[in-house]
């Protein structure tokens, strides 16, 4: 007990003498806390902006755009039931089958968009990482290298050789798509994943070994656990990020909108527009997820996060 | 590399172990390596085999010439890769010096604790994570000559175009832009931050006793340190060098008004290519193969180079 409050208390001196600020550093930053607190106001303003709206009427609302009306205004009347509308109305026609596509199919197509990409990408990275952070064979730094390489080299322009072989391969605008792109053991979550292992010693495997167990005993249930809340903290970033995608279903899955693109589709309809405070629910609705996943993990997210180098 | 995994108990059953090592590779990563060699290796040998193709799959040069065409003519006479390229080059620029430093400053001041440090983390973190189609929809609001910020403006006494920011050929790029800056602002401070938390306070203690002014710990000693992080961010922000691009789509469907770069020519000359309805799509497929890798044949020297000068910057040790 004694110890802990030891620690605790050196480390409270610690930090009280790096964080002490002389009178003019404190001016300094006063002032960037007020550029960053403007900042800050604005980005959440934003959304207030949506949500507010979201509840006025479609004609207060076009009063507004018209000039006639404040645009800071709020609503003289809360119309919860432009949510109730968004989900019964908000739509679009689907250019292939000639079907409406509901928003309900859109977050539909957002679960199993989001599971199939995330899990895929994640195991494909979590897998390379594991194998080239642990593992010491002949062609470890050749696939590493290669690794990096079609990362950071710049090619442009290879879009419409991907659109052909979708095509030729016949899984374009099918759920196929989805499922095959998703197994890459490259990007971003391949680099987190490699440091996140190779911090990881490598004593508890040998433990492992000596009791008898294999490398799928070593990986299922000693590493992969081990580094589960960085891969946790991916996953939700991963997650955020293919929810929010609408270029790769706008591309390639025409008949399967995500709410990212069918939202995108739905504002291009210009039946849809003359209603804009149900479309602005609508937008609520397909931000609602993102927002309440953050708010509960954002710590997990913001304190997972290291990359180092790209030697090799 | 792990050095003990040679000095495992197992070893006296060498082959066995080295056996079940060899399956349990093979087996983890055959998925990955297979869709790399599909979906990157084939993808990228055919993108280039098809810019010297036309349409028939006939070998041609033709392709070239028409780069070399919408690149040199002027843009009123249909340049439009021309045009694409300028923007993505001020795209670019945005993305280099203005979002990566702001991005390092405003990460500085959070690892220092400003008062409301917790809330700026997570503040500034949100475009990144609130979806592109609903910002660029609140965005468009806002500057519209009657929204909040139109209003705001034209009280200043500013003068705001009445068909607004992103309907004129001189605004609406800059209109974008200024977009891309107040949604990314805050997008590096992940990684930044990041890097900056695993700094040993006593390095900074030691700074601190020593009386370094702010911009000195900041360029002395924290940039040093966060080194490899903000390099390999750089890199990744090189290699985006001719794709850079703001969500023009959300803004101009059809690249109006003189907004188009080369990512979003790209991605217009292939969308809805597959489908019955192909009139959004010019489906020139062998054209965007052959612009992608006079771009790609132009950039990737520079960006190896550069990249090998970014290693050559010794990292501290710690």
């Amino acid at each position: 007990m004694n110890e802990k409050f030891r620690k605790k208390s050196r480390k409270n001196t610690e930090n009280e003498m790096l964080f002490r600020r002389s009178k003019k550093e404190k001016i300094f930053f006063g002032i960037a806390f007020a550029i960053m607190a403007v900042y800050a106001f604005t980005l959440l303003y934003s959304l207030f902006f949506l949500f507010i709206n979201s509840l006025e009427s479609s004609f207060a609302y076009t009063d507004k755009l018209t000039a006639a009306k404040n645009s800071f205004a709020f609503p003289e009347k809360l119309h919860w039931e432009n949510y109730k509308k968004a989900f019964e109305n908000l739509g679009f026609t689907s250019g292939t089958t000639g079907e409406r596509i509901g928003l309900g199919n859109m977050f539909f197509n957002s679960a199993w968009y989001l599971f199939f990409r995330v899990g895929g990408n994640l195991f494909g990275c979590a897998a390379m990482a594991y194998a080239l952070s642990k593992y010491r064979f002949k062609l470890n730094s050749a696939i590493y290298a290669i690794i990096i390489f079609s990362m950071t080299v710049p090619i442009v322009g290879t879009m419409g050789a991907s659109f052909k072989l979708m095509s030729d391969l016949q899984i374009y605008n099918t759920p196929f798509f989805v499922i095959l792109t998703s197994v890459s053991g490259i990007g971003f979550n391949f680099l987190i994943l490699y440091g996140v292992f190779k911090n990881i010693s490598w004593s508890y495997a040998e433990a492992v070994f000596v009791d008898g167990g294999g490398h799928f005993t070593v990986f299922f249930k000693i590493m992969l656990p081990q580094a589960l809340t960085p891969i946790l903290a991916l996953a939700i970033l991963s997650g955020i990020g293919e929810w929010n995608d609408y270029l790769t279903p706008l591309l390639y899955l025409p008949d399967f909108p995500t709410v990212a693109s069918g939202i995108y589709q739905i504002k291009l309809e210009s039946a849809s527009r003359g209603d804009t405070p149900s479309y602005f629910a609508g937008l609520t609705l397909s931000v609602a997820p993102v927002l309440v996943l953050y708010a509960c993990f954002s710590d997990t997210i913001m304190k997972n996060f290291n990359m180092g180098g790209l030697k090799g | 590399m792990n050095e003990n995994i040679s000095v495992s108990p197992v070893k006296k059953s060498k082959k066995n172990w080295f056996s079940g090592q060899t399956a349990f590779l093979i087996a983890i990563m055959t998925l990955p390596v297979i869709n790399w060699l599909i979906f990157w290796l084939y993808i990228n040998i055919n993108s280039i085999l098809l810019a010297f193709q036309n349409r028939t799959g006939a070998w041609t040069l033709s392709n070239f010439k028409e780069v070399w065409i919408s690149l040199v003519e002027p843009v009123d006479y249909g340049g439009s890769v021309q045009l694409a390229l300028k923007n993505t080059l001020k795209y670019f620029g945005v993305n280099v010096l203005v979002l990566l430093p702001v991005g390092l400053i405003l990460s500085y001041f959070i690892y220092k604790r400003i008062f409301g440090y917790r809330w700026f983390r997570v503040l500034f973190y949100l475009p990144s994570l609130v979806s592109a189609v609903a910002l660029t929809t609140v965005y468009s609001e806002f500057i519209n000559p009657n929204g909040p910020l139109g209003e705001l403006l034209k009280k200043l006494g500013a003068d705001v175009p009445p068909e607004g920011y992103l309907a004129r050929n001189d605004t609406a790029t800059t209109a974008i832009i200024w977009y891309s800056i107040w949604a990314g602002c805050g997008g590096h401070i992940l990684l930044l931050g990041g890097a900056m938390s695993r700094i040993p306070p006593e390095i900074m203690e030691a700074a601190k006793i020593d009386g370094v002014s702010p911009l000195c710990e900041l360029t002395a000693f924290i940039l040093p340190l966060i080194w490899p992080t903000l390099s390999t961010m750089l890199i990744f922000q090189l290699t985006s060098f001719f794709t850079a691009s703001g969500p023009i789509i959300l803004f101009q469907p059809n690249g109006d008004y003189q907004t188009m770069t080369i990512s979003f020519w790209i991605f217009k000359q292939v969308y809805g290519g597959g489908l019955p309805t192909a009139s959004l799509s010019s489906g020139q497929i062998n054209l965007i193969s052959c612009t992608g890798l006079c771009f790609t044949a132009v950039g990737m020297p520079v960006i190896l180079c550069v990249r090998r000068l970014l290693e050559k910057v010794p990292a501290v040790e710690y």
